[in-house]
């Protein structure tokens, strides 16, 4: 669970970076806290992206995009893929894989998580238009 | 025959109203060796039998069928064994009371003060099993065992423990073990995971004077720094790195550097995984792995690789907990005075370029330490008295 004074530097984070009305803390006085933010492509497609911070910082985040994503070949991203850096889903969204857990420390910013997806939706949209896999683009961290 | 009683057993028993008493004789079959309680153990070993203890000898005729005698009478003790209708008294030794068990030990460490120390375990591998083991033969008094594992086959190559012991919750099995060991330790057990029991952790570490942190990942780390950081308490960190090619063990001290200034400081540890299941489950194992090169990432050493970290664990744990008493080992207070130990054990990987032993003279070598320093890390995400300095990924291509 995170603790006040992190919960407070993530706010002060995500204000001077991003738009007030594209992320909402959700139940965060439960014991499944979860983070909702938008997140609009650079070809102005809108996701919606939930974060799930029972166990964060001190463990990666699970990142889920609020929809089943299909690939070019209309195959859900609903297992883990080491090519398009996908995870498990859940209820039917696809679960981004977007960072290492060898790299992960507990200084990691939700900021950083979010931009960081945003990074693989640009990808995603890539692959989409060039039947490329994401790992064509995206690099894969330790 | 070789025949052990307990003096604490029989002291209890001596000031106790009772004249006699039906007590438990644990026989290592076809051993010729006996070992008699007044009461039942835990973990029971041997062939079993009744062993009447009385403090007047015509007690004992009631009871026929009992083969092991023990008279006490005005501090006299008789041991005897029934055979063929008569009694044959043999001799036997004592297990030593509480106070003189470890007397061995007097001189190096003071085994009064460690005896009423309370150490908590946090997981019991092949890390925590042998160090919880090495402390109870300290004397250490008060053990918190933490693990939600069970013994498994993949474990039993560094493990402390025996194939009869697959399938017991580990809990279980380092209890059964420290006892063996100090059977005057008091024992804790907590099956449970850290990482989701946060509330029973910080009461359990609030409870303790010293943390051994033998678990294999850093998100469970994180949450055990944190709970050492609100209750200020001293806790020992220690890992191998990948095959064991080498090692290191971190102390936090309240009011020093603590886990995560160390990561942010020296960087994250290519570590061993021991484990595929709970690497998966941790995500040091992507889920897109597959079975098969999973099994060729499952790279560990040899107990006898990280049998030097827990050592080294295991000392500064007793310097830690001696630390203001006179004791052979407050010598070592001197020389571990650093937060940050490396041990360097095989030239592989990180340590390819270190020079072979012979000759290396002052240049760096493998089977040796290393100490540092590491200072506290401005704007930490735990310990940081100030704002704290989140990584935004400025890094970020």
């Amino acid at each position: 669970m995170m603790k006040y004074n992190r919960f407070k530097a993530e706010q002060e984070v995500l204000e001077a970076k991003l738009p007030s009305n594209i992320y909402r803390f959700m139940d965060m006085n439960t014991s499944r806290p979860y983070l909702v933010m938008a997140a609009r492509t650079n070809r102005g497609n809108v996701y919606t992206l939930r974060i799930e911070l029972d166990m964060f910082p001190d463990s990666i985040p699970q990142v889920f995009v609020n929809k089943m994503l299909y690939d070019c070949n209309n195959n859900p991203l609903d297992t883990p893929s080491s090519t398009m850096h996908t995870l498990n889903s859940k209820n039917g969204c696809t679960q981004i894989c977007h960072y290492g857990s060898s790299s992960w420390t507990n200084r990691v910013s939700l900021y950083k998580v979010y931009i960081k997806c945003r990074l693989w939706l640009e990808m995603y949209e890539a692959h989409l238009s060039s039947g490329k896999p994401i790992d064509y683009y995206l690099k894969h961290q330790n | 025959m070789i025949v052990y009683l307990s003096q604490e057993e029989l002291d209890a028993f001596a000031i106790d109203r009772a004249e006699s008493l039906l007590g438990y004789a644990y026989e290592w079959e076809g051993e010729g060796v006996v070992h008699l309680h007044t009461r039942s153990l835990t973990h029971a070993f041997g062939e079993i039998s009744g062993c009447m203890f009385s403090k007047s000898a015509f007690c004992t005729d009631v009871v026929e069928d009992v083969r092991w005698l023990v008279f006490i009478d005005e501090g006299c003790i008789k041991v005897g064994l029934r055979v063929d209708g008569g009694i044959q008294y043999v001799g036997f030794q004592m297990i030593p009371s509480k106070e003189n068990l470890y007397s061995r030990s007097k001189g190096i460490l003071e085994i009064r003060v460690l005896q009423n120390k309370h150490v908590a375990i946090i997981g019991l591998g092949s890390f925590g099993s042998q160090i919880a083991i090495e402390l109870s033969k300290s004397g250490v008094g008060e053990f918190s065992l933490v693990d939600f594992d069970r013994v498994e086959l993949h474990n039993l190559a560094r493990h402390t423990c025996f194939i009869k012991d697959l399938g017991r919750l580990k809990t279980d099995a380092i209890e059964e073990a420290v006892l063996g060991k100090n059977p005057y330790a008091k024992i804790h057990k907590y099956p449970l995971d850290i990482s989701k029991n946060r509330m029973e952790l910080e009461t359990i570490v609030s409870h303790v004077d010293l943390v051994i942190c033998a678990t294999d990942n850093n998100p469970s780390r994180f949450v055990l720094s944190q709970a050492l950081f609100d209750f200020q308490k001293i806790g020992i960190f220690g890992r191998a790195f990948t095959r064991a090619e080498g090692g290191d063990v971190f102390v936090y001290r309240p009011g020093q550097a603590c886990y995560s200034c160390m990561v942010g400081n020296i960087g994250v540890a290519q570590e061993e995984i021991t484990n595929e299941a709970s690497a998966r489950q941790n995500g040091v194992i992507p889920a897109y792995v597959s079975a098969q090169d999973a099994d060729a990432m499952v790279q560990v050493g040899l107990s006898a690789d990280i049998e030097p970290i827990c050592n080294m664990m295991v000392k500064l744990a007793l310097v830690e907990l001696s630390k203001g008493e006179a004791s052979g080992i407050s010598c070592l207070e001197d020389e571990l005075v650093y937060n940050y130990y490396l041990w360097a054990n095989r030239r592989e990987r990180k340590f390819t370029n270190w020079h072979v032993l012979p000759g290396a003279g002052p240049m760096p070598t493998i089977m040796r330490w290393y100490g540092a320093h590491i200072s506290r890390r401005e704007g930490c995400a735990i310990c940081s008295d100030d704002e704290i300095l989140l990584d935004i990924g400025d890094n970020l291509e």
